[in-house]
């Protein structure tokens, strides 16, 4: 269903969604989702300008949507019309800059060492802050000297390959820029363990799931890169390849947000969004009685996990924890918070720093009673903030798997 | 470990989750939304007037309490009593008498259970009590509900307006914000200091139910140890704080035992066809496609008019929206509501028709399928708002369906 | 007993009583106006919010036709910021007869009415919820007005120029003298201390209950009443006024009135000015005639039914249902037609023509009481907010941002029409308002999706001193709630009413206002 905002007729007006929303919890200012969503779409014309601007403060978590009871899409007519304001009030340099991180890791990745070590600097980043609106202290990932894709030469397939009939399961890996670019051993883990299990690993052609560009208001761009990820790889689901991703928010994008926020239809769109899993879920549902006659090492640790509100949003549950729980000796308490703040690019920003921050206060302050050895989250973006706010080792659920396989 | 599979997380089904992986079950938990908790006084409505041998015997044997028989109805006040113990929330009652608690509308409440900060404000306890408003706060009036206990010949000795300073600005409160900000203990203690010139002289005050949202027996505590003065609480429009400490509880509990929770996805029920008389499961939407979640016993607590349990289509149809159970309805829209708001609603009454197992059964009496259990607002038969047993029918009747599920 | 005299004596405080007395005072004389109800509790505060470009009259009604065109482009001068420059379509589904469309585009060039054909794609690019099936579409100049807002304004406009509009007075009795009407006895409701007023003369205003009033004097007026209803939609399907293209019929028309889109109508003939019941089948039958301009209106949620009477003049040969009556006014000089002077009623007519029918009328009280006195409607617009052109949707949200609404607590009391405390308080303060319901029409309270769920509560609480010890008027504003949706109940809207049900049984224990404490 492309027309989000048609569900606002179904709000009740009950405010379960603004009681469980976590930036309305943090800043007065933000006016919550109910009424920035389906309560303000009543009043917005399709040819006047927006009436209310306290829209911006939406981090776009889906935590309304997940919890509204009656089937009202609040996060994806709060995202829509945010892209409406975006437009309305100008898309400054900062935002078309993170929105791309595509091409910031192209810029990046060849002068890696250069570039951490200016990132690292306190002067560049308040020259970044002043010039950019990138607050300062927004926690940064490190470039790496070589992408995923170069690594892993070997496992690229530019074309899905007819089904040989055996019976083996073949995956075709999206890793996302955050994978490509910041954590390619993480993909090279994701390969391992696929591989472990019996699984024909390819990485098939793709790009940047365009989520970045949908978050700050760039429909028309996200429309682009999507466009160009379902050509890529409809074909290879087609052919019977599930795709699976590591990166909760890009398989996110390829399922949901393609057809519902960006309004793409079509058979090609189905059909990847109907073959896109997340790691964890494609683990659990395809791969469970591969899983379970292995053995797993012990792994005496005590860890806090935080799902994050993009695998929420999955609506598939935690399928991590149910894994992970099997390990021996690992001991995994669940985060109490429903977002961590960082939402994607939203802590990233200056004036929207110190909001994130609050909205994750609650989790910092449960990691920061000392009993925990690591964090996980299935997020690039919610590891790199969560990491720079406490201090911790913070994993994939897959990085713990690998070890209890290793 | 048995699979059992609960759909629904209102009190109802949060309830037999937590009591299925409590008792061993390895229990998935799907769901489409949040219940109806957050819009309701957070209390254990029973039975008005209460449940006794007596009032017990009158109720039609087709109800969820007669089905369940006193001592089930007992067990499960216990056990959530000792749930919400744990968790910090210590409830008051008894299933003889209820607790006459004064209401934000200056009505009168006739509850069963209620938390502790709520119970104390008894009305059976004697004794003048004044009513605080909290500046700002357009959720509860103490005027507007001392003027109309008053009515009712309640002892309310005066009303006043409390300062909320240090206020962040911004939008208008809810009851939830608050909340959050009495959990803040710098934020708590600064506006509580402010508050004991305004009190002084006053013994017993009732303030709206935001006295916080976490730290919720803490905040109340200390306040009380500040101001000198015994204070209760009564519950605002929604989003009602004491419902959301409540639910909070439960889905502590029931994720701390191991259930495994599904949010945001719609099910339809999964009958496969080699298995007569059983359901495998329900496929429920996520955000890709339809996944199926397998089990061997389904409970079905998704509710019914308000959360979508059952569906009333305006041609005359109502249906369960799951497993398309038969439900006893009238078949003209037009009677399923009385002219009056305050009058019993012929459409409260719609619902899934259960035997005495809880099991949904066919018009011949015999159970659907053997391993689904119904429980909640999807049951019919009764109007649990005239008669005040929305909460304990909920308790009462997923305690049934899962000890019935899991033998 | 009080007694007063006065020029003229207007009975009925709708949108035609108004219009007369707004004339008369404009044109100098000494004007009382009295209204049984609250302002827009009548016929003009039921109806759908057109503002008639005239297309709908021009085949079937060409007189009507014309004074539609000719009033919207002037109405559109006087009272601006009631209306909301929509545009219209006129628009024939598959099926509708095709020659239809040419006959009414010959009559629209007669009559005066604009129209431009535009392509069924066009349309549908511009609305996109309407079926890319059409056959033909026009564009017109259809509007949408607010009438609460209207007849607010004229009441305004009347008590700042002198004249006297005393609400909730009933008219016990008409005075005679001789053969002359000399004026009228009234009392306010609830009350049993009358006023008597003498005038020069009565006009009898009083829309559907015209007849009755007339009896008072030992008078009969012809008249047919034929009720409709409608029904709001939750949020507005449309931005653009849609009309069916074939001869008019039920439930052919969909009205985006503020926030809300209204369909419309039927036509019930009813004995009894009262009588404002609404069957099953008006429901079920403006919905399907609606889903064939917007197929998915199914799945949008139907908020609110009511129901308006038209009183129409029904000539003495004429017989049979009433939606084929002549929709033109008549202006009934009792002197005339029974020997009676001092008294002249005025029957029929729209809301749109509302100005035309007060310059015919007052021009006949001119001729009749010798003043030398010429129409000056037409150059007095009616006073707007300052920065107030047309109506436009985001006002309401607009004007809470400029307040700043999230950078300090204004206390949005019904968050879903944006109706402030401020905003209540001031109502409250008025004489006029008796219960939540007044406050409700000048502001909208609870006219949302949630119906007062929320905002009885909040607005009960802030008008407790104004209500008095032992009042019900929550429990009257949500009796009055619940009866508009109970039509509606089904999916959605059940769900809405079962809330609103469990926070003000359960959570509030309210009880019935006939329950003892």
């Amino acid at each position: 269903m492309s027309q989000p905002a048609l569900t606002a007729d179904l709000c009740l007006k009950c405010n379960i969604c603004t009681a469980a929303c976590p930036v309305a919890a943090a800043t007065d200012l933000f006016l919550g989702p109910k009424a920035v969503g389906p309560q303000a779409q009543r009043y917005r014309h399709p040819s006047l300008p927006l009436p209310d601007r306290s829209l911006a403060w939406c981090s776009g978590c889906g935590t309304c949507s997940r919890v509204c009871p009656h089937g009202v899409a609040v996060a994806e007519i709060n995202i829509q019309a945010k892209a409406r304001l975006a437009h309305e009030t100008g898309i400054p340099l900062r935002d078309q800059f993170i929105s791309r991180p595509d091409l910031l890791g192209r810029l990046g990745t060849p002068l890696a060492p250069l570039a951490n070590l200016a990132l690292g600097l306190a002067p560049v980043r308040w020259m970044m802050q002043r010039v950019l609106r990138i607050h300062r202290e927004a926690p940064m990932p490190a470039f790496r000297t070589r992408t995923f894709r170069s690594l892993q030469r070997g496992h690229l397939l530019p074309r899905p390959q007819p089904d040989p009939g055996i019976g083996v399961v073949r995956v075709a890996y999206f890793h996302g820029c955050g994978t490509n670019y910041y954590e390619p051993e993480l993909g090279g883990m994701a390969l391992e363990v696929l591989e472990r299990l019996g699984c024909e690993v390819s990485v098939p052609p793709q790009g940047c799931c365009g989520l970045p560009l949908q978050s700050n208001g760039l429909l028309d761009g996200a429309r682009a890169y999507a466009c160009a990820n379902i050509r890529a790889l409809a074909p290879f689901a087609r052919a019977g390849y599930p795709i699976v991703g590591t990166s909760t928010s890009c398989t996110l994008s390829l399922k949901h947000d393609y057809r519902t926020i960006l309004g793409l239809d079509g058979a090609d769109a189905d059909v990847l969004a109907e073959n896109t899993y997340d790691f964890f879920e494609f683990l659990t549902l395809r791969l469970d009685d591969r899983l379970a006659a292995l053995s797993l090492h012990e792994l005496p640790a005590r860890a806090l996990y935080h799902p994050p509100c993009q695998l929420k949003a999955h609506a598939v549950g935690t399928p991590a924890l149910a894994v992970l729980r099997r390990i021996p000796g690992l001991i995994i308490e669940l985060s109490d918070s429903e977002c961590c703040g960082v939402a994607g690019t939203y802590g990233l920003k200056e004036e929207k720093y110190t909001v994130a921050r609050r909205v994750g206060s609650g989790l910092f302050d449960q990691a920061a009673d000392g009993r925990y050895d690591f964090l996980i989250s299935d997020s690039e973006t919610c590891r790199w903030w969560m990491a720079g706010h406490t201090g911790l080792p913070v994993l994939h659920p897959l990085e713990v798997l690998a070890r209890a396989l290793a | 470990m048995k699979r059992v599979l609960v759909i629904g997380a209102g009190l109802t089904g949060l309830f037999a989750a937590a009591m299925a992986a409590r008792r061993g079950a390895e229990v998935t938990l799907v769901t489409d939304g949040r219940g109806g908790l957050e819009l309701s006084h957070g209390c254990i409505d029973l039975l008005t007037p209460p449940l006794s041998p007596e009032t017990f015997g009158h109720l039609l044997p087709a109800h969820p309490y007669r089905r369940a028989g006193l001592e089930r109805i007992r067990e499960a006040m216990d056990l959530f009593r000792e749930f919400l113990t744990e968790q910090g929330l210590t409830y008051f009652g008894s299933l003889e008498h209820n607790l006459a608690l004064p209401s934000a509308a200056g009505g009168i409440r006739d509850t069963g259970l209620a938390p502790l900060a709520q119970a104390t404000g008894a009305l059976a306890d004697a004794g003048t009590f004044h009513l605080a408003s909290l500046a700002h706060f357009r959720d509860f009036s103490a005027a507007f509900a001392a003027q109309r206990l008053r009515q009712r010949g309640l002892p309310v000795g005066g009303v006043v307006e409390l300062a909320l300073p240090n206020l962040p600005p911004g939008r208008d409160l809810y009851a939830t914000d608050l909340a959050r900000l009495f959990d803040d203990r710098e934020w708590r203690e600064e506006t509580i200091r402010s508050w004991r010139s305004p009190l002084t002289g006053i013994q017993r005050l009732g303030v709206p139910a935001v006295l916080g949202l976490t730290g919720a027996e803490a905040a109340r505590t200390s306040a009380e140890e500040q101001l000198g003065v015994r204070l209760f609480e009564i519950p605002t429009l929604p989003p009602s704080v004491p419902g959301l400490r409540l639910e909070r509880a439960l889905r502590r509990t029931a994720q701390a035992a191991g259930a495994h929770l599904i949010e945001g996805a719609h099910a339809t029920g999964l009958v496969e066809a080699a298995s007569i008389g059983r359901v495998t499961g329900v496929v429920y939407v996520s955000a890709g496609g339809p996944r199926p979640q397998r089990a061997e016993a389904v409970i079905l607590a998704t509710g019914g008019a308000l959360h979508g349990g059952l569906v009333f289509r305006s041609h005359g149809a109502v249906q369960e929206s799951v497993f398309d159970l038969p439900v006893e309805h009238a078949s003209e829209r037009g009677g399923w509501t009385a002219e009056s708001l305050f009058a019993s609603q012929p459409y409260s009454r719609f619902g899934v028709i259960i035997g005495d197992d809880f099991r949904p059964v066919g018009p011949d009496g015999q159970p659907l399928f053997e391993n689904l259990f119904a429980a909640g607002g999807l049951l019919g038969g009764c109007d649990r708002t005239a008669e005040g047993s929305r909460q304990g029918i909920d308790l009462v009747s997923a305690y049934c369906a899962v000890e019935e599920a899991l033998t | 007993m009080t007694s007063l005299s006065t020029q003229l004596l207007v009975l009925g405080g709708g949108a035609t009583g108004l219009g007369i007395a707004w004339d008369a005072c404009l044109r100098g004389l000494k004007v009382v106006l009295v209204e049984q109800g609250d302002i827009g509790q009548g016929t003009s505060g039921r109806y759908h919010g057109l503002l008639h470009s005239g297309g709908r009259y021009v085949v079937s009604d060409p007189v009507s036709a014309r004074d539609c065109a000719a009033e919207n482009a002037i109405l559109r001068r006087l009272a601006s910021h009631t209306i909301e420059d929509t545009g219209g379509f006129f628009a024939a589904a598959p099926g509708d007869p095709p020659a239809f469309a040419d006959l009414w585009l010959e009559g629209c060039r007669h009559a005066g009415v604009p129209a431009t054909e535009i392509s069924a794609t066009e349309a549908c690019r511009r609305e996109p919820l309407l079926n890319p099936r059409l056959q033909r579409v026009f564009a017109v100049q259809d509007a949408s007005l607010d009438s609460f807002d209207l007849l607010h304004a004229l009441v305004r406009a009347i008590r700042s120029a002198g004249g006297q509009v005393w609400l909730r007075h009933r008219v016990d009795g008409l005075l005679r003298e001789g053969d002359r009407v000399s004026g009228a006895i009234v009392r306010p409701s609830g009350s049993t201390d009358t006023r008597t007023v003498h005038a020069e003369m009565v006009v009898n205003a009083t829309g559907p209950w015209a007849r009755e009033t007339a009896r008072l004097a030992g008078l009969d007026i012809p008249m047919a009443l034929g009720k409709g209803a409608m029904v709001a939609m939750a949020t507005r399907l449309v931005n653009t006024v849609v009309n069916r293209l074939k001869p008019p019929a039920d439930g052919d028309i969909i009205v985006p009135v503020g926030t809300v889109a209204v369909l419309g109508t039927t036509d019930v003939p009813v004995d009894r000015p009262t009588d404002l019941h609404i069957d099953p089948w008006e429901i079920d039958l403006l919905l399907a005639e609606a889903e064939i301009l917007i197929p998915d209106i199914s799945h949008h949620r139907p908020l609110r039914a009511w129901a308006g009477i038209r009183p129409l003049f029904r000539p003495a040969r004429a017989a049979g249902e009433t939606r084929q009556m002549p929709r033109a006014h008549l202006i009934l000089d009792h002197a005339a037609a029974d020997g009676t002077p001092g008294m002249i009623s005025v029957i029929g007519g729209k809301l749109t023509t509302y100005r035309l029918m007060a310059e015919q009328t007052m021009d006949e009280v001119c001729r009749q009481l010798h003043v030398q006195a010429a129409c000056r409607t037409m150059d007095a617009p009616l006073e707007r907010p300052a920065d107030a052109r047309y109506f436009t949707l985001p006002a309401r949200l607009e004007a809470l941002e400029r307040a700043g609404r999230h950078q300090q607590q204004p206390e949005v009391i019904c968050e879903c029409e944006s109706v402030t405390r401020e905003q209540i308080l001031h109502a409250l303060e008025s004489a006029d308002t008796t219960d939540l319901d007044d406050v409700r029409r000048d502001l909208r309270l609870g006219m949302g999706p949630c119906q007062a769920g929320f905002c009885a509560y909040r607005a009960a609480a802030l008008a407790e001193s104004r209500a008095g010890a032992g009042s019900t008027w929550l429990e009257a504003f949500l009796e009055e709630r619940w009866r508009g949706t109970r039509p509606l109940a089904w999916g959605t809207e059940l769900r809405q009413m079962d809330l609103t049900r469990r926070i003000y049984l359960e959570l509030m224990a309210v009880r019935p206002a006939t329950e003892a404490p």
